[in-house]
Parts: C-alpha cells; sequence; structure tokens
C-alpha cells in the first residue's frame, strides 16, 4: 500500500505543477514606465483622410431617439449622428454656433431668436432622400422634445415661431437661462420628421440626423457603425466610419486596447490604468471630470438632522487620506463642494468653511449633541468598488475618533436609489455629473421641490436657498449675475454642511497611440468632429 | 410511450403558470422604481412620474396581471419597457447567440469529460486517474471570471492568436465567429467537463463491478466491446441527468461568460433586465428560461427509455429512471 499512497502523492503534485505552470505562463511582461504624454496632436498638413475608430463603451446603448435617450453612452452615439442648435466650446466655458449661427434674447428673457444656417442637409434615410434642413423641422424637433422627452431636457419650452427658413423665435414659458445648456444636449438634436413618423418606435434603432457620420448599422448589445456624411456643413471628417462597440467589463475593455481591437477604450478606473500606462502602444490621457463624488447625510431623521453631528462627521474623517487610499491610481482629486471646479459657478473662497481632519474637536461637538458614546448607523452604496472602499474607510474613522458604529449596506443600482430617493438611508455615497451650469447641480441636489428624487434625497430644505435658485435662472441670463446669485446660493449651502463632498473623479481613457486629435472631454462627451476637433488616425 | 409525452406536454402548462405567477410578484416585491432606475440619477420627480404613468406601473397590482395574462393568452410574452420593444423579439435575437455558444460548450464538454471519464474508470488508481480527477476537482472549483480573464490575456493580449471580445459577425465569414467562439466555449466548457468527467467515472465504476461484466469478458469479449457495448451503456442514466441539468443551464444563458466575453447572449440580458428593473423583460425571459428547463426534462427521460429499454412510461408506473 505504500507504493500505492506515493503514487498518489506524486499524481497530485504533477496535477498542481501543471496548474501552476499554466498560471505563471500567463503573467504579463513587466516593461519600464513610460513618461507622461501630453494630448496628442497633428498639425494641419499631417492629418489623414481615412480609417474607422472604434470606441469602446462600457454600457449599451438601448434607444437612439433623442427623446427617449437616458444615458450618456446613447448621448454619445447621438452627438455623432445629429446636431444641436449650439454646442459648448473644448474648454465647456462658452457656448459656441452650431446648426445656429447667432442668437439674441429679448428683455423679458422669454423670447430666444435664433439664425440658422443655410447649408445643412439631412443623411439619406427611408422615408427622405437627404434633403435640406430649415427652420421648420427645428421647430418640429424641439417641441417634440419638449413635450415626450422622458427626462423633460426642454420643459422650459412653450413653442417655437418660424419667422422664415433659416431664422426662429424661441418662446419659454417662463424665463430660464439654462435654455441655452438645455439646447446642447443630445435629446435636442434636429432631426426629420419623415424619419420620426416613418419609423414611429423604432426611429430610435434608425436615428437619422445632420451630423459628421451617419447611422449604417445598430447591432443590439454589440456595436453601433457610423461612416462619414459626404455632405456634412462642417469641416469634413477624417475619419471612413466610427464603430461604438460595447465592452462591459473594465479588464477586458483594457484587454481589448492592447490587442488592437479597439482604438478607444473609455472610462478607465483601477489596475487597468497602470497597466496602458507601462504599455509603450498605448496612451493614457486624463482630464479632471465634471464630476463631484460625495456622501449625502440625512437632514430629515436620525442624529445627522443635527448640524452638529454633521460637523462632528466631517472633522472626523481625513478626507485628504481618504482620498489617496480610494483612488490608489490617482483618479481623482480631493474635493471640497458639491460642484466641479470646472464649473464657472464654482468658489474657491468657499474652501475654508469645510472643516478640516480635527478627532478632538469632532469628539467635542458630537459630545455636545448629546452622543457622547457615539451610536449606530448605516451608510448605503452602490456596488462599486471605489464606493465600497470609501465607506470602509469613512467607517473606521467613525468608529475610531466618535465610537460610531456605522453599517456599510451595498446595494445594486435599482435598490440604492430607491432607498436613498425615499430618504431612507441615514448615509449614502453616490456621485453626480452634469453641465458646467450649476444649474444642472444644485438644483436638484438642494431645492427643495426635489425631495422625493435621488438628487436631493437627504431631505436639503432652505427656503432662502430656493429663491437664489430660482433667481439665478429666471431673473437673468448674464452669466456674471448669475455666478453670483449662486455663489450665495452655494455659501448657505456650505454653511448647513449638508454632506462631505470628497473628491472629483478624473475622466480617463486610453487610446492606441496612432489616434491623433481626440479631445477628452470632461463632460465625458466623444464628440469626434466639431469646429475645434476632427480626429483623425495615423496609419 | 406517445401517450406519455403528450401527457407531460400538457402538464407544461399549469408549471409555467405559476412561473409567471410568482416572477410578476417576486419583480414588484423587490426595491426600485423601474421609471426612476431607467431614467437614472439626474431624473426629476416629475419626469418618474411622467414615466411611470406611460409604463402602466400606476394601475393596481391586480389590473396589472390581468394585462399580463392577457398577453400571454394572446402568445405575446410582453413588453419590455427599457427596449420597448417586445419580449419575443429580444429573445429571438439573443438566444440563437447563446444556443451556439451552449452547443460548443457542451460538445467540447462531452468530448473531453466523457472518455477521460471512462478511462479513469477503466484505470483506476492509474496515475491517469490521480491526475485527471484532481484537474476535475479544480476545474468543478475554478472561478470563471478568472479563468475567462486569464484566457484572454495568454491567447489574446500575449500570443495574440484570438480576438478578446464578442462574437464576430457571420458577414466577414464563419471562420471569424468561430474564432470568436473558441474562448469563450472553452472557458465555459470546463465546468461541465470536470462535472462529466466524475459523473462518468463514478457511475462507470459502479457497472465494472457488476456480475454481468464479469460474464461479458468471461465469454470472450473485446475489451472495448466489454466497455463501450455494455459497462458504458449502462452506466448512462445519471450522466444523462447531469448532461440534461447542464445543458438547460448552458441554454438559460452563462452570464458571467457573457459578459466576460461581451457575448451577446440571454443570460445577460436577463441580469441587466432584473437590474433595470425592467419588469416585462424579467418576466418573459424567466417564463422563457423555465420552458427550456421543462422541455430538456422532457428529453432528458425520453432518453432514458430509448437507452435502457427496461424503463418504460406507463400508466401502472411511475415515471421510471428517476431524474
Amino acid at each position: 500500500m505504500k507504493a500505492h499512497n506515493l503514487k498518489r502523492i506524486i499524481c497530485i503534485l504533477i496535477a498542481l505543477f501543471i496548474c501552476i505552470t499554466m498560471v505563471a505562463g500567463c503573467g504579463t511582461g513587466t516593461k519600464e514606465s513610460k513618461p507622461e504624454t501630453s494630448e496628442a496632436t497633428g498639425g494641419a498638413a499631417d492629418e489623414k483622410d481615412g480609417g474607422t475608430l472604434t470606441i469602446a463603451l462600457s454600457a449599451t446603448p438601448k434607444n437612439l431617439d433623442p427623446v427617449d435617450y437616458t444615458g450618456v453612452y446613447e448621448g454619445n452615439v447621438i452627438i455623432n449622428v445629429c446636431d444641436t442648435l449650439v454646442k459648448y466650446d473644448k474648454s465647456l466655458q462658452n457656448i459656441i454656433p452650431a446648426i445656429a449661427t447667432e442668437w439674441s434674447v429679448s428683455d423679458d428673457m422669454k423670447t430666444y431668436t435664433f439664425k440658422l444656417r443655410d447649408d445643412v442637409y439631412f443623411q439619406k434615410g427611408k422615408y427622405q432622400d437627404g434633403r435640406k434642413m430649415t427652420a421648420e423641422d427645428v421647430k418640429y424637433s424641439l417641441e417634440r422634445s419638449a413635450k415626450e422627452s422622458a427626462m423633460n431636457r426642454l420643459s422650459m419650452l412653450d413653442h417655437v415661431d418660424v419667422v422664415s427658413d433659416t431664422e426662429i423665435k424661441a418662446v419659454l414659458k417662463a424665463p430660464n437661462a439654462a435654455f441655452l445648456t438645455a439646447l446642447t444636449d443630445a435629446g435636442n438634436t434636429i432631426v426629420p420628421k419623415e424619419e420620426v413618423e416613418g419609423w414611429g418606435d423604432q426611429f430610435g434603432l434608425h436615428l437619422v440626423g445632420t451630423g459628421p457620420f451617419k447611422l449604417v448599422d445598430f447591432i443590439k448589445d454589440d456595436s453601433v457603425v457610423l461612416e462619414r456624411n459626404e455632405k456634412y456643413w462642417g469641416q469634413k471628417p477624417h475619419l471612413d466610419g466610427v464603430v461604438f462597440k460595447f465592452i462591459s467589463d473594465i479588464n477586458m475593455m483594457a484587454n481589448a486596447l492592447r490587442t488592437g481591437e479597439i482604438d478607444v477604450a473609455t472610462d478607465l478606473v483601477g489596475e487597468s490604468i497602470n497597466v496602458i500606462k507601462q504599455s509603450d502602444d498605448l496612451v493614457l490621457e486624463e482630464v479632471p471630470g465634471l464630476v463631484v463624488s460625495y456622501v449625502y447625510m440625512n437632514m430629515m431623521q436620525g442624529p445627522t438632522a443635527d448640524r452638529k453631528v454633521r460637523e462632528a462627521i466631517i472633522s472626523a474623517v481625513d478626507i485628504d487620506e481618504m482620498v489617496k487610499g480610494i483612488y490608489t491610481w490617482g483618479e481623482a482629486q480631493r474635493g471640497y463642494l458639491p460642484l466641479p471646479p470646472g464649473s464657472w459657478g464654482y468658489d474657491p473662497s468657499l474652501e475654508s468653511l469645510i472643516p478640516a481632519y480635527n478627532p478632538e474637536k469632532a469628539k467635542q461637538l458630537l459630545t455636545e449633541a448629546g452622543y457622547p458614546n457615539g451610536f449606530e448607523t448605516e451608510i448605503h452604496v452602490g456596488n462599486k468598488p471605489a464606493r465600497m472602499k470609501m465607506s470602509t474607510i469613512m467607517q473606521n474613522y467613525l468608529k475610531q475618533n466618535l465610537n460610531i458604529d456605522m453599517k456599510i449596506q451595498v446595494s445594486e443600482w435599482g435598490t440604492f436609489s430607491d432607498i436613498a430617493s425615499k430618504g431612507k438611508a441615514p448615509l449614502y455615497g453616490m456621485s453626480w455629473t452634469w453641465y458646467p451650469d450649476p444649474y444642472f447641480f444644485l438644483n436638484q441636489m438642494f431645492h427643495s421641490s426635489q425631495i422625493g428624487s435621488l438628487g436631493n434625497g437627504q431631505g436639503f430644505n432652505n427656503p432662502e436657498v430656493d429663491k437664489l435658485l430660482d433667481d439665478a435662472v429666471t431673473t437673468t441670463v448674464d452669466i456674471n449675475e448669475r455666478a453670483a446669485l449662486y455663489k450665495k446660493a452655494l455659501k448657505l449651502i456650505v454653511e448647513e454642511l449638508p454632506q462631505i463632498d470628497y473628491a472629483h473623479e478624473k475622466v480617463i481613457y486610453g487610446l492606441n497611440k496612432n489616434v491623433q486629435g481626440f479631445v477628452v472631454s470632461p463632460d465625458n462627451q466623444i464628440n469626434l468632429v466639431t469646429s475645434e476637433i476632427n480626429v483623425w488616425k495615423q496609419k | 410511450m406517445l401517450k406519455y409525452i403528450l401527457k407531460r406536454l400538457v402538464e407544461i402548462l399549469p408549471t409555467l403558470f405559476v412561473v409567471a405567477l410568482i416572477t410578476f410578484f417576486v419583480t414588484r416585491i423587490i426595491p426600485g422604481d423601474p421609471a426612476s432606475v431607467m431614467l437614472g440619477p439626474q431624473a426629476s420627480v416629475e419626469a418618474v412620474e411622467k414615466m411611470r404613468v406611460k409604463l402602466g406601473l400606476n394601475e393596481s397590482i391586480p389590473k396589472q396581471f390581468l394585462i399580463y395574462m392577457n398577453d400571454i393568452l394572446h402568445g405575446n410574452f410582453g413588453t419590455s419597457f427599457y427596449y420597448n420593444e417586445p419580449v419575443t423579439l429580444l429573445i429571438l435575437e439573443r438566444f440563437p447567440n447563446t444556443v451556439i455558444l451552449a452547443a460548443a460548450s457542451m460538445i467540447l464538454a462531452l468530448l473531453v469529460g466523457i472518455p477521460i471519464g471512462v478511462i479513469s474508470a477503466t484505470k483506476q488508481y492509474s496515475i491517469f486517474d490521480y491526475v485527471t480527477m484532481v484537474l476535475a476537482l479544480i476545474g468543478v472549483s475554478m472561478p470563471i471570471f478568472w479563468l475567462g480573464l486569464m484566457m484572454v490575456l495568454t491567447f489574446s493580449v500575449n500570443l495574440g492568436w484570438l480576438p478578446s471580445t464578442g462574437m464576430g459577425s457571420m458577414s466577414k465569414g464563419i471562420m471569424d465567429v468561430i474564432k470568436h467562439l473558441i474562448l469563450p466555449s472553452v472557458c465555459l466548457a470546463t465546468i461541465p467537463a470536470a462535472m462529466f468527467a466524475r459523473i462518468t467515472r463514478s457511475s462507470m465504476l459502479d457497472i465494472i463491478r457488476q456480475d454481468y461484466i464479469k460474464t461479458a469478458r468471461a465469454k470472450g469479449l473485446r475489451e472495448s466491446v466489454v466497455i463501450w457495448k455494455h459497462a458504458f451503456k449502462n452506466a448512462l442514466p445519471p450522466i444523462i441527468t447531469v448532461v440534461g441539468i447542464e445543458l438547460a443551464s448552458l441554454l438559460s444563458g452563462a452570464i458571467l461568460t457573457e459578459t466576460i466575453f461581451s457575448w451577446p447572449g440571454m443570460g445577460k440580458m436577463v441580469v441587466d433586465a432584473i437590474e433595470k428593473r425592467d419588469y416585462g423583460l424579467v418576466q418573459g425571459s424567466v417564463l422563457f428560461i423555465a420552458l427550456i428547463y421543462v422541455i430538456t426534462n422532457l428529453i432528458v427521460d425520453i432518453l432514458y427509455a430509448v437507452v435502457n429499454p427496461r424503463i418504460r412510461y406507463t400508466k401502472t408506473s411511475e415515471r421510471g429512471g428517476g431524474a
């Protein structure tokens, strides 16, 4: 029997050896780390025509109909197939002409007059032959959005008057200074009536617009294929075509970039960043995002409804260290306010209002609030690694410094958003991203009318803030006046210490080094051809 | 036998009804509102309410159920909230992809697992036996996610032999699809192959010890005939059971594999639908999957009778073979 047992042991060892070599053989070779590269540019003389750019998105677009789309993924396809009246420039600070060449606002701020280009044509579709776009089409598209948009993307519009083939007047229900920004949204692109009515519910699968690329194929859950629009009114696109491919797993996306199956990988986080940095054929591009990551504290019930408790909690967490601990690959910068620094409403002077890390002061505040021995509470987060890391670090600080037992509840998005929006979460962590106009951050996060939605699930309610936020859109369209109002509102908001705005995550893309002229934008929009951009590929 | 088959087919109806009922109510009990999940975090309170009305979510639950039952009785699996398309269409778009992946994996698993199981049984306690059974144990315990990523790193990234994601396209020729199929099907076949090897071995060991096998050898029959024609054939029933369960499981969609390789199959669609609270799509897909399981079970039971003529399904006996 001894020989029998010996045989057994040998065989187990052989099997283990086979497995270990399989694993070892799969290791990636380490290369010397590359120096940081700047944005890839090519001089106009070098730019070449030709090639197809393959971009990976981490979720699949469902419906490309501008009135039905809900996410940034669909938005990215729509803005390359269709055009809006106006757009943000590369810096995201200024609104510049697109289909509209100039505009003016009436004194009562309710009527916007737009002059339109005369050389815009729709792409050829099943129900029209590539005809010219006119003011009637603009009226149709904008009114359709105002009435039917699932996300109310143009709810401030009352109706549009056609003055001539190249001039319209957009009349609002009430003054709303965010109207121009709303017009830059993919939901307010100009589409031909015949195609919408001809395709009906299926229009989302057969999108037709006036943009630099036309939709050729929409293979659900696989890819969207676009081809150059030869009759585009703007600069002729260098690229022959674009493919948006869907790869939901971030590691697989990085792998596909390394094998050359895709040219651009979007929304990179974690380890894959390092892998791409180390590759000679790939370029990593990162920009500060128009995003705030925060932890809301419930202001309607529980211990956190007391401002002193909130101040204690903020003082008990070393936020700088926490951010370093969560974003080990430098994917975010420390935050202070509920607006990204890239927004024109941001006020750096308010950063000093945020309490610094001070465990003794925190303990004192909590005792004054009536909780000398801490208390039990919960934080709700979605199941993203960064949020889970944040909760764990915060949990440690609160236990150590305040004896607060904070249980971590991780759930998938549907459950999380239900609990948080109904005000049932004592604390919850998420992030918010939208346009640089503060209206799109502060209104939904702090206006009392939005209590019950995820944006204001904490129950922030301050009538003074409500009035300032309302005034900032209804009483003026001047950006400086609006900025002043928002700064006042922001100060009142921050003084109440409603939340911990701990980070601004960066937008990080990986590109194949032969992709030129690609601009990574803080709002995560992929514009391939505009008046300032025209992406091309080196052979 | 025909009567038996017809009886089983009729029994499918109450099963599916119960599945539909349970799915309908469970989806509505779990927290999360389809409208706000669909519209995302930036949706205002007003936009969410508008969507709820559009999706019919403000109707009473019994009324929603009646509408749903009415749809099903008209052969309509319902409509997806998210895609705004009939569920039947969505399933038909993805199910063939799942079938391709499942078929490829099943064939690989059978070709690898069963011979290994048979040989291990006949050469019990040999080196081959030990090595393969340890590998099978590892195979069954292997986390698919890790295995998939390792395979991609090796064969796509480092060696560049095979593509890493997607299904490829028939328009580029069948070889394109086959190239895309290799990694996911090998990855997916690992666990079934290991299971088949183990169950085949254990079933064969039981049979080989039987007296009639000794008789067959004593009659002077060749060893290969003894093993395959006599032993293996009698070892089949438990193997068929396991193969049947695995097949149904593969046809329901291999969620992890489909996610890693971005294979556009049913598994990922169903998981996404649950996350998005797409009640229509979840209900329709679960019903479809239930149908797959029920039909696969029926085929397995029929196979028992084919393989082993002693098993009969008559009025006087309960179902033979035992699932």
